[in-house]
């Protein structure tokens, strides 16, 4: 059973007397030990899912799923102090813009130690209490790559540049040694190097304490490696997912393959100074989009069929839905 | 920060030194005979005439005057009152502190009352007790002053008998003046029942407090609750919550902080309307401040005490306003950076 199961998540958000659906039922599971990585375009909902999973969700959106469980308690249907416990414990999230995500008065140190839950700190007496905190702050700081902990740990957020801000993301979210962590594109606007730091530190993670990975990101380079399952979105549709390598093999939505093949090093027949192909259009904003497949007005297999919106059909673990995959005889 | 305090101070010299400047021109511009105007005495004949102009240096050129002019400002001689030939600096230092303290009061009130119920109201943002508070605070901050405290005169006053009319402390108590604060003064004095004393001077306090804290704590409680508002809608509020950490603790530790470094420098602004409807209001209930003896000066045409009484009204208000403003810079981690000042 996986240990997050999402089906057929729902968001809409009233404007107006309209109803605007923001996800059209989404379906996203993440078992243990996994990292999976949820890409898609900016725009195409991948934050509005963390949110959802997060409970962080602005109040004018309304939220209806068939299931969304974790570790089969339901999300939706529990106490806000329960699902806090949850999010205290078990569900770590890393959110897109570091420094927005801290507060401007307190300094890191000070965030870093509320976010330790009560029965990881050692100690009866305040100050044992105290000096287990800050000890135990150290550590983290020093395990996401942080070395100058003493000057780190007395700054304010706008003190920090935005990299560190993300690791100090990540050692917040660690704090409470989660099952599950939800990067919310933690590689957004680094250079390549601290990038990959990063992304060591997370497989690393993976590998030595099975943490389960949710990696959200539109940047497929960075998590074709280390990434074991992928689901792809599309304007708030989940187009397809399956394992990385089956996807990276034989996409089957026409979608995956633009997202693919727009990602140069994934090819190695593309001749020098050859535009990248690219779909036609953009993707269309809430207000105005298709029915049916959301990609129809922009599929170049889209016919007659696609303005209802696809069931989602399984081969194997590999599950897309589109009336007129790729790859379709190879399978 | 050095640089930052120092930027302050510079700003408050040149304040200061324009306002002295327009306080200087007076002098020549009021009707009248610049002397008298400039010092407040009236020269008996010729010889004594010349013998003041010669001592005030009015015989010399505008620039010269003007550095004597400064310098008996600092050495406080601020001429004498033409009306009651008092010394201006004496007068103006007994009326100065009893406006300092009827605002005092009023902040106080409109802090105590008006923090708590604007987070709330924030907290509770959009809600029916929201809308219920925001409704009066509406209410209550769009009552001009001078008319609230007539009707409260009229009702508490004259039709209830509770409270009395006017002044600070009933003429059965003598209290000298020491600090200015009537109540501190009350505590200092000998020979009085001080609980007695303490209590007629609080039934003088609390009607234009009361009038002047309406107002101040109808733009408090808004300040605050668009300030919780704000904060609980940015990205680490969210972040915070989404650590699992309670509403209390959120509360207590991120919101709060946040929404009142934000409201500190609107409360500097809100400084201003404190004192002036702190001058109206004294008028009202004849208390003894800076407004009831400005207001007097006016009408018997005391040039001298004009000149001064707007000088040091206009001091007080850019001290207060500047020392908020540093008072929120060193508290505020995030004002480190240098910024410069923006209208």
């Amino acid at each position: 059973m996986p240990m997050l199961d999402i089906k057929n998540l729902t968001l809409e958000m009233e404007t107006g007397g309209t109803r605007v659906k923001a996800l059209d039922r989404v379906n996203l599971a993440i078992n243990s030990g996994e990292i999976r990585a949820l890409v898609g375009e900016s725009g195409s909902g991948k934050s509005l899912i963390v949110s959802a999973i997060s409970g962080a969700l602005p109040p004018q959106w309304h939220i209806t799923a068939d299931r969304m469980t974790w570790k089969g308690e339901n999300l939706l249907t529990m106490r806000s102090d329960e699902r806090r416990e949850i999010m205290r414990r078990d569900i770590a999230v890393v959110f897109q813009h570091p420094i927005a995500a801290m507060d401007p008065s307190t300094t890191l140190g000070e965030q870093l130690e509320e976010s330790i839950p009560n029965e990881l700190v050692e100690g009866k007496l305040f100050w044992q209490r105290k000096q287990s905190r800050k000890r135990t702050a150290i550590g983290l700081v020093h395990k996401v790559g942080i070395k100058n902990h003493e000057h780190y740990l007395n700054a304010f957020p706008h003190q920090i540049s935005s990299d560190i801000g993300q690791k100090f993301m990540i050692a917040m979210a660690l704090v409470s040694q989660p099952d599950l962590l939800i990067a919310d594109d933690p590689t957004r606007g680094m250079e390549t190097t601290t990038k990959t730091k990063v992304l060591k530190l997370l497989t690393r993670l993976n590998q030595t304490k099975s943490l389960s990975i949710l990696f959200v990101s539109h940047d497929l380079l960075a998590i074709a490696n280390m990434a074991h399952t992928m689901t792809v979105l599309y304007c708030g549709q989940t187009v397809e997912s399956g394992h990385m390598k089956h996807i990276r093999k034989r996409p089957l939505h026409p979608y995956t393959k633009a997202l693919l093949d727009s990602a140069p090093s994934f090819r190695n027949d593309l001749p020098p100074k050859s535009y990248l192909p690219t779909l036609d259009g953009t993707i269309p904003t809430l207000q105005h989009v298709p029915i049916g497949c959301r990609l129809g007005p922009r599929c170049p297999r889209a016919q007659k069929q696609c303005v209802v919106t696809p069931a989602v059909r399984k081969v194997h673990d590999h599950s897309y839905s589109c009336h007129f995959p790729l790859h379709m005889d190879k399978l | 920060m050095i640089n930052a305090l120092s930027r302050y101070t510079i700003l408050f010299t040149l304040t200061l030194l324009v306002l002295t400047i327009l306080s200087f021109a007076l002098i020549y511009m009021f009707p009248g005979d610049p002397l008298i105007n400039l010092t407040g005495l009236v020269p008996q004949n010729d010889i004594q005439r010349d013998a003041l102009i010669k001592q005030f240096k009015l015989d010399q050129s505008y620039p010269v005057q003007f550095y004597h002019y400064l310098q008996q400002l600092f050495l406080g001689n601020w001429g004498y009152s033409f009306i009651s030939g008092q010394p201006l600096r004496e007068e103006i230092g007994i009326a100065m502190p009893a406006t300092f303290e009827l605002s005092t009061y009023a902040m106080l009130v409109a802090l105590v009352i008006g923090v708590p119920v604007g987070c709330y109201a924030g907290l509770k943002s959009y809600s029916a007790t929201d809308y219920a508070i925001n409704t009066a605070s509406i209410f209550s901050y769009s009552f001009p002053v001078f008319w609230l405290a007539l009707i409260f005169i009229l009702v508490f006053s004259l039709e209830a008998g509770i409270a009395p009319l006017s002044g600070r402390i009933s003429l059965l108590f003598e209290v000298p003046n020491v600090t200015g604060f009537i109540l501190i003064d009350i505590l200092l004095a000998r020979d009085i029942d001080h609980a007695l004393a303490l209590k007629d001077a609080a039934r003088h306090l609390v009607l234009p407090t009361l009038a002047i804290a309406m107002i101040s704590t109808a733009a408090m409680i808004r300040i605050t609750r668009r300030s919780v508002i704000d904060v609980m809608n940015s990205p680490f509020i969210t972040a915070a919550r989404s650590r699992g950490l309670s509403n209390r603790q959120i509360f207590m530790r991120h919101i709060l902080r946040n929404a009142l470094l934000a409201t500190l420098p609107l409360m500097a602004i809100q400084v201003t309307t404190l004192i002036t409807n702190a001058m109206i209001v004294e008028t009202l209930f004849s208390w003894p401040g800076i407004g009831n003896w400005l207001i007097n000066a006016i009408n018997q045409r005391d040039y001298p005490a004009l000149r001064i009484g707007v000088l040091a009204v206009s001091t007080m208000v850019i001290t207060l306003t500047i020392l908020i403003d540093i008072f929120n810079r060193l508290i505020d981690p995030s004002r480190e950076k240098f910024e410069r000042g923006t209208i």
